[in-house]
Parts: structure tokens; C-alpha cells; sequence
């Protein structure tokens, strides 16, 4: 697999794809542990994505190798956005054009990932700063819209052990948005958030992607929140792509009673979505390492 | 252990046999992982200096002086006063030390040359960088540690913001301007503390010290002093980013990086100073 | 990476009134040019300055920033500031940010012109 060139299908229109995708980490005893293994999907224009699975799946890798903080061993990356027409693939390009398809998306990290030694206004005013010439004046007012879009505006000044951990992540948003990216990714936006600060992000993140047409890519275990927001759905289990469709699908998997199920992965993905804890997902897991290990010793 | 049978003597052979085999095992791991180390800290280096040369001599790129400000402010102003301590005092132990020994030979007054020359090719950088890495390399570490473990340092780079230019090159540069701002002090205290103590305890005069100390010494020995100072802040500085920027688990992370930055440090400093000492002493400079 | 300065920004004046039409995206890397070529044209402290988007693509934040700012220079000599021509796109610009309440935006040159 390795060597051969692999490269998305010409005509269509896609803002991320990922082509045949292979992470590999060594284990305890250096050997070569595939953490993800050939991930196909693409993302459209405007499109929400909700990349979901269980704690290992994979799904945090698999972001961290979207956004360029992890370098997989096999398959593409590509990126198609308004200033690159032509598809980069980040896997193959240096450090500079991996840096300018970098300005094209923003981040929400989980914990927000605000610069602890500055005031919100300056973690927002940043990339701004870093990457343009435009007049502090300008800056500072760019920066109130955007704090304004995500309800912040009277924690301004604050510095970011001052905030909340739901304000934290509308700071983080703000900045996530700060150069006007094309593509938002989230890393399990409503982790560690109360049912109603989770529902007003969760609000947030609808509205920028329908307002500004934003591709949203979103990492998350939280079913409440993924059906909220998704327009499409991922399912990754132990690396492996084991579903994609559109929310619809997932919403009949969810609501029809395992026995009536055409297979296996469907009811593992009907277990998942409803949070039950019989099912083949955990069958599975570690029974046979349970086994060998009753048996052998 | 204990419980078990007394081994034979073949058994204890293979066991010695063993033991020697592990220690070599261990050996080259731990060599490995040394040069590893070594490799990335001077890769950091590298880094910031290529930075360095961008924005300085291309102009490509921003370096933010305010930035730099504030850390030399951060890295240095607070280690004066702990310096200027330091320094007095050891200006004080070698009068009192070198004084009976000198008097046996007749001649007291080469208490100043021997202080002097002490000061500025030795004690001052090596004392003033070891001061400094517990100061500024600690906190230096501790402060990058922390960004690890809060993304901080995967949002500058999601931001396409270099962690290196953004973090490493503002802190390096200034612990190599401190560092060879705290020299001159230290050089200059511990001179005093040499004078004064000459001037109360062993009676020499204070004008006749800087005197002798004005004839013992040359330029050279004040700018191999410098460039001491100034080599040793690279270290320290790049030593507290590597750990840093290395920190793995959380709040015991940081807390190990910091202790390890210090301990590093100062086995680097010492190391590096001997070899200085020992390039000077083949270049007689 | 060569870029095209796509933003021609022609300045008329008519009566009391002065006329920018921007075109182009205006983003990021083209707001320094846009915001001096604006600021340039309150320098005679035009009664009424109206600029024309007809010709904007894309708006994104800063542009939106630099208008802004020209908002609250004419605000500062007590004249008017009016947008027309807003391509659907631009005007959601304005819509999310909620600055469609602040500014005067008009369909076209002539209404933005008398009103």
C-alpha cells in the first residue's frame, strides 16, 4: 500500500479527503500496532461531519493527522479550499504550504487551549496579529465581533484562568474563527460541560456553520450532541471506518431494535448510539484475551 | 530471594554472566538515549538560531521585540539581586581563604590578582549560570510544560505559529543577553567583595587592591568571561525549552522536567566550562 | 505564492458626495490597501461617502473590521457612511455580526446616493 499514489477522484467537490489513511504506534515491545487503517471518507463544502466511537478507536489520532499534528504512515490528506483550488496533500507538503492550509481551519480544542498568559482579547488578536498587516485599530474591532459571535464580549479582559470551562471553550471558539477559516474542527466540544452550556455550544457551532458556510469536522462521544449537529456521520471502531452516512441513517440504526438489524456492525453501532452495555461491542472486547488467559494462564 | 536454594556454582557463573550482559544492555540504552538527548536539544538550538538569522539578516519574519523585553525581564532582573549576593560572598571566602596561605609566601597583596582573575574567567559565569538555571531555566521549563499539557503548544502550531520562534527563540535570547549582562555584575561584585574584605579583615588598601587587580588582568580574560556567559545561556535556555517542550503526564511531568532541567543544567555548564577552560589553557588565551 | 491585487478601488466624488467601489475579495491581505484608499477618501470629510460592493465577492472579518473603523471616522465629522450593492454573501457577513443595525445599506448607487 505504501508507495502507490493515492489520490482523490477528480470531479468531486470536497473540502477535506481522506484517502486510505494508516497510523501505526509501536506497543510496549516496539512492535507496530495499526491505530487507524484504511480511513476513506471525504467532507463537502458546508457540511457537518461528526467523527464519533468509543475511548481507543481512534478518533483522536485521527484528528490529530487531520490537522498536521500527526503524521501517518500510509495514505492522503487532501485539502481543497477557497485560496488553494488545487488539492494539497498536507502528507507531502512542507512546512510552509502545511502552514497555509493551517490559516484556512480553525481549532476548538477540548479545554479550549486559550494562551494562559494572555487576556482573551489578546489570544483572539493573535493570529490576526502573526498573520496579516492589517491595522491594530481594525484588529481590535474584528476581535469584538468575534467575541460578540460567541457571547463573550464582557469577559474582554479577563485572563483565561478567570473563565469558566464553557466560557474557556466560546474564548477558544472565538479564536478557532479569528483568521475566518473555511474548516472548524472540534475535539469533543462538550466534554466536561454541563447539559446546558453543551447545548448553547452546541447552538454555536450550528449557527457559524449555516451562517458562514463553514465545513465543521466534530469529534465527539456525546450522542445528545452529535445528532444535534451532524448533517453526516462517521463511525470509527478499533480504527476502521465502520460506517458513513447521513444522520438519517444513524437515526433509523439507533431507533430499530437489534434482532431486526441487518448485521453485525449495525448492531454494534445500535449499541454505541444508545449507550447500552450488551451488545457485540462489548462481546468483544477482551473476551478472547480473557479466555487464553483462563485457559493457558 | 532468600528462600530460595543456594545457587551452585555453574548457576552463579550464569547469573554473573547475566548481570554483566545487563549492565552493558543498560549501558548502551542509556548512551543511546543520551545522544538521543543531545542530538535534541542541539537541534533546538539550531532551530532557533536559523530563526534567529531570518528575522535578523532576511527580515522575513517577525521576532516581536516586546516579547523579548519581557522575557529578559522575567529571566534576568529577578537573578540580580540573588547574583549580586552569591558573588559578595564568594568574593569574601577566597580573600579569607587565599590569605594565610599568600602571607606565608609574603605577598598578601596577590590576593587581588588571584580574585580577579577567579571573577572574570571563572567563577563569575559559572556561578551566575548556575544561579540563573535554577532562576530562569526552572521556571523556563515549567512554563513551557505547563503549555504542553494544556494544547497551548498544539494551538500555536494549529494557528500556523512556530512554537520555536514563538516560545524558544524570545526565551534563548534572553537568557543569553542576561546571562552576559549578570557576568559584568558578578564580575564586578565579586571583585568588590574581594576589595572590601581585603581592605577590613587583611588591611590592604582599597586603591592599591583594584590596582594590583588592574595589572593582573587583560581584556582577554573579561571577554573569555563573556563568551562564557553567553555560551552558557544558550544552554540553559535550550535545556529548559527541550525539557519543556518534552513534558509527557500531566502535573508530574512538569514537576519532573523542572527538577531535570536544573540537574542538566548544571552538569552541562560545568561540563562545557571545562572544556572552555581547557581551549583556553591549549590557545593560552 | 504571486498574488494579483484584484481590488481596484476607484474613488469618485459627485456633488457632496463621495463614491469608493471595492472589488474583489476583500480579505485578509487586501484590507491594508482597502482601509488606506477609504481613509483617503474621508480626508475631505465627505458629506455622505458611499461605497459600492457591487463588485465584492468576499468580505471576510477584517474587511468587515475596516468598515468599521471608516464608520466611526465619518460618525467623528458628523457625515454619513452608506453600503450598496451587497452580494448575498457579503450581506450574511453583516448578518451574523449583527452590523446590518448599524449601517446603512442600500440596493443600489443612486438610492444610497439620495436617501
Amino acid at each position: 500500500m505504501s508507495g502507490m499514489r493515492v489520490v482523490p477522484e477528480e470531479s468531486q467537490k470536497f473540502v477535506i479527503s481522506v484517502r486510505q489513511l494508516a497510523k501505526l504506534f509501536a506497543d510496549q515491545q516496539g512492535r507496530p500496532v495499526r491505530v487507524l487503517d484504511d480511513i476513506t471518507f471525504d467532507v463537502y463544502p458546508g457540511e457537518t461531519l461528526v467523527v464519533m466511537g468509543g475511548s481507543g478507536c481512534g478518533k483522536s489520532t485521527l484528528l490529530n493527522c487531520l490537522i498536521g499534528e500527526l503524521r501517518p504512515e500510509e495514505g492522503g490528506i487532501f485539502y481543497q479550499t477557497r485560496v488553494m483550488p488545487q488539492p494539497i496533500n498536507i502528507l507531502d507538503a512542507r512546512e510552509e504550504q502545511l502552514n497555509e492550509v493551517r490559516k484556512r481551519f480553525g481549532i476548538l480544542f477540548q479545554s479550549g487551549a486559550l494562551f494562559n498568559s494572555m487576556t482573551v482579547a489578546e489570544n483572539i488578536a493573535l493570529p490576526l496579529k502573526e498573520h496579516s498587516y492589517v491595522d491594530p485599530s481594525i484588529i481590535d474591532i474584528v476581535v469584538t465581533l468575534k467575541l460578540q459571535q460567541v457571547h463573550m464580549l464582557p469577559h474582554r479582559d479577563k485572563m483565561p484562568a478567570q473563565l469558566s470551562g464553557g466560557q474557556k471553550k466560546r474564548a477558544g471558539l472565538a479564536r478557532a474563527t479569528a483568521l475566518d477559516p473555511e474548516i472548524l474542527f472540534y475535539d469533543e466540544p462538550s466534554a466536561g460541560l454541563d447539559p446546558v452550556t453543551s447545548a448553547a455550544i452546541d447552538e454555536l457551532i450550528i449557527d457559524l456553520s449555516k451562517k458562514l458556510s463553514v465545513t465543521s469536522v466534530v469529534v465527539t462521544h456525546e450522542m445528545d450532541s452529535a445528532f444535534r449537529i451532524a448533517d453526516r456521520m462517521v463511525m470509527l471502531d478499533r480504527g476502521r471506518v465502520l460506517r458513513i452516512g447521513p444522520r438519517g441513517e444513524f437515526e433509523r440504526i439507533r431507533d430499530t431494535a437489534p434482532e431486526r438489524l441487518a448485521d453485525e456492525d449495525e448492531r454494534l453501532i445500535h449499541q454505541f448510539l444508545n449507550g447500552k452495555t450488551e451488545g457485540p461491542l462489548t462481546d468483544a472486547a477482551g473476551m478472547s484475551e480473557y479466555e487464553k488467559w483462563i485457559v493457558t494462564g | 530471594m532468600s528462600d530460595a536454594a543456594p545457587p551452585s556454582r555453574t548457576g552463579r557463573l550464569t547469573a554473573a554472566v547475566t548481570a554483566f550482559g545487563q549492565m552493558g544492555y543498560n549501558a548502551r540504552h542509556r548512551f543511546v538515549r543520551d545522544v538521543r538527548y543531545l542530538g535534541g536539544v542541539g537541534y533546538l538550538v539550531g532551530d532557533t538560531l536559523a530563526w534567529v538569522v531570518r528575522a535578523l539578516v532576511f527580515r522575513r519574519v517577525k521576532l516581536g521585540a516586546s516579547a523579548l523585553a519581557s522575557q529578559m525581564v522575567r529571566v534576568g532582573v529577578r537573578s540580580i539581586p540573588i547574583v549580586v549576593l552569591i558573588q559578595v560572598f564568594i568574593g569574601i571566602i577566597l580573600a579569607l581563604q587565599l590569605a594565610p596561605t599568600l602571607e606565608d609566601y609574603g605577598s598578601l597583596e596577590k590576593v587581588a590578582d588571584i580574585i580577579g582573575l577567579a571573577m572574570f574567567r571563572e567563577l563569575g559565569p559559572l556561578l551566575s549560570a548556575v544561579v540563573l538555571s535554577g532562576f530562569a531555566g526552572a521556571s523556563i521549563a515549567a512554563e513551557i510544560g505547563a503549555m504542553v499539557e494544556s494544547e497551548e503548544i498544539k494551538a500555536l502550531r494549529a494557528h500556523a505559529l512556530n512554537p520555536i520562534r514563538f516560545l524558544v527563540v524570545p526565551r534563548l535570547l534572553a537568557t543569553v543577553i542576561m546571562m552576559v549582562g549578570l557576568t559584568v555584575v558578578a564580575d564586578v561584585v565579586g571583585v568588590l567583595g574581594g576589595l572590601l574584605t581585603s581592605w577590613l579583615v587583611l588591611d590592604i588598601h582599597p586603591w592599591s587592591y583594584l590596582d594590583n587587580t588592574q595589572v593582573a588582568l587583560f581584556y582577554r580574560d573579561f571577554f573569555t568571561g563573556l563568551v562564557k556567559g553567553g555560551v552558557f545561556g544558550v544552554l540553559i535556555a535550550a535545556i529548559a525549552c527541550y525539557e519543556g517542550l518534552n513534558v509527557t503526564g500531566g502535573a508530574e511531568g512538569v514537576g519532573r522536567a523542572t527538577t531535570s532541567t536544573v540537574v542538566k543544567s548544571i552538569v552541562a555548564l560545568i561540563a562545557t566550562d571545562c572544556v572552555f577552560t581547557a581551549v583556553f589553557f591549549i590557545f593560552k588565551l | 505564492m504571486t498574488q494579483v491585487d484584484n481590488t481596484l478601488n476607484d474613488i469618485r466624488r459627485q456633488g457632496n458626495a463621495t463614491i469608493v467601489a471595492l472589488s474583489g475579495e476583500v480579505d485578509l491581505h487586501r484590507t491594508p490597501a482597502v482601509h488606506k484608499t477609504l481613509v483617503q477618501a474621508c480626508e475631505q470629510h465627505p458629506e455622505r461617502l458611499v461605497v459600492n460592493l457591487k463588485d465584492v465577492s468576499y468580505m471576510d472579518s477584517s474587511g468587515l473590521g475596516t468598515l468599521v473603523e471608516v464608520f466611526r471616522r465619518v460618525n467623528g465629522y458628523h457625515g454619513t457612511l452608506a453600503l450598496c450593492h451587497l452580494s448575498t454573501r457579503v450581506r450574511s457577513v453583516f448578518e451574523i455580526t449583527k452590523l446590518d443595525r448599524f449601517f446603512n445599506i442600500y440596493a443600489t448607487e443612486e438610492e444610497a446616493l439620495s436617501a
